[in-house]
């Protein structure tokens, strides 16, 4: 479990990657309603919602220290 | 300079328009707003079908050369045709700015590889250019590629990638070097959108209304963010020079500008108000005589008509090979804004009805006017703002400093 560094949830990294079906064309589709993630300074940061990530967005030193 | 259309442009708008009596029928109309059908392969057929017709015809792909699929025609034959199927919502220009930037930048069995099939819609790109922090600041992109032998390996996501739910393929833009300055070190790949290591999330925006009258909202029902985990893909995959894609890119979004599109977007809209305007009259009073409307009629057929000739020159300037840097820019930031001044103007004509959706029971003409309000504004962010269309008309066509 990861913990989103805006609200503190718990976020279920493995739900968050999990491939729930498929695109037209082949690529893997995930659950929405589980989080999202953000590629940040070479690590996938995870969050509970794209709200606390866009928190994260606007200053991400700032939760990246308080973590 | 002669601004109107020869005989035989003319003899063609009369075939277009016969054609699409005849071909665009009710299972056609029927299937055309599914999410599917504007790549040729809705789920009853009968897109595809059409689309095959077109391609018979020889009005897909039109300014394209013949050796990769092409007609090696005019842009005013291509725009004549889109014209004429904008009217009835059927997309038969490229759409995007892979096809061009491909053209520009591509290696020969680029070319043969791709062209080809995005003009039969075989093939359709996924653009992977925007991140959730790098929108309007596209150079700050941190999407990584890393050569690896014969392979580059992609990690990082993309934002708004509205096809990618749908697409063969994605036109990726993605950092090569971090040392180099913002701008110089960014490539551009392609490759399918089944390579392992892709993860697509569902993003549901105010765009996503089901009850939308078909045309009406600009933009895909559903749009999505897309991840890329240690993707790996062959060399041949880079588009262009490595490190040269901030170029590549650009040229390929300023020549995906010219044409028909942009203008197009409006002319339906706007058709569409003058024609109620002058069909309908309530209790004895008709907006058709009222001074005031047909001021700001008249006045929003002015800017439509400056949209087209913007666009008349764009393709003129690229037909006889000039040198096209701003002027798609302009475009760009004004037929978006005539859109929004157009929706705005009819909503005001209509009161309070203007602003009711389709469903409801006093909606006007099924809620079209309401729901391109809600969509003209959506044309003004995506494929560069216009507040960046502006800096680069700045920078680009008036020579002023970056700051």
């Amino acid at each position: 479990m990861a913990q989103c560094p805006v609200c503190g949830a718990s976020v279920d990294e493995a739900a968050v990657r999990a491939t729930t079906g498929f695109t037209a064309h082949g690529a893997s589709e995930m659950d929405p309603t589980k989080g999202t993630r953000q590629f940040h300074d070479g690590k996938w940061v995870y969050f509970d919602s794209l709200e606390c990530r866009g928190k994260f967005l606007t200053s991400p030193e700032t939760y990246v220290r308080a973590s | 300079m002669d601004f109107g259309y020869t005989p035989e442009q003319q003899a063609l708008r009369r075939e277009v328009r016969a054609f699409i009596a005849e071909h665009v029928t009710e299972d056609v109309l029927a299937e055309r707003g599914s999410s599917e059908s504007n790549t040729g392969r809705g789920e009853g057929g009968a897109m595809k079908r059409l689309y095959e017709k077109v391609y018979e015809r020889g009005w897909l792909g039109i300014t394209y050369p013949k050796e990769y699929g092409g007609q090696g025609g005019d842009r005013m034959t291509q725009y004549i045709v889109e014209e004429e199927f904008t009217r009835v919502d059927i997309p038969v220009g490229m759409g995007g700015s892979g096809a061009p930037a491909i053209m520009a930048a591509g290696t020969e069995e680029q070319k043969q590889y791709y062209i080809p099939g995005l003009i039969k819609r075989e093939i359709s790109f996924a653009l992977g250019f925007t991140e959730p922090h790098a929108g309007a600041d596209l150079a700050s992109l941190q999407c990584r590629a890393v050569r690896d032998g014969d392979e580059y390996v992609i990690n990082g996501q993309k934002m708004y990638t509205s096809s990618a739910h749908m697409a063969t393929h994605i036109y990726l833009m993605a950092r090569t070097n971090p040392n180099l300055p913002k701008h110089r070190g960014i490539s551009i790949f392609l490759f399918p959108m089944d390579t392992p290591g892709i993860t697509v999330r569902p993003l549901w925006t105010m765009q996503n209304d089901p009850t939308a009258p078909i045309g009406t909202t600009y933009g895909h029902q559903r749009t999505n963010e897309t991840f890329f985990e240690d993707v790996r893909i062959p060399a041949a995959s880079l588009l262009g020079k490595e490190n040269g894609g901030w170029r590549v890119g650009a040229m390929g979004l300023n020549l995906d500008r010219v044409g028909a599109s942009r203008y197009l977007i409006s002319v339906r809209r706007d058709e569409d108000i003058v024609n109620f305007v002058k069909l309908n009259s309530f209790d004895g009073y008709a907006p058709a005589k009222d001074p005031a409307i047909r001021d700001k009629i008249a006045e929003l057929w002015i800017e439509a008509q400056v949209c087209r000739l913007m666009t008349m020159r764009s393709m003129s300037i690229v037909e006889h090979g000039g040198n096209f840097t701003y002027e798609g820019s302009a475009e760009k930031t004004w037929a978006p804004e005539h859109g929004v001044r157009t929706t705005e103007a009819i909503a005001q004509m209509l009161g309070p009805y203007g602003q009711l959706l389709n469903g409801s029971p006093h909606a006007v003409e099924s809620g079209i006017f309401a729901h391109n309000l809600q969509g003209a504004f959506q044309s003004g962010i995506n494929h560069g703002s216009t507040q960046v269309m502006r800096d680069q008309i700045c920078r680009r066509g008036l020579d002023m400093p970056r700051k």
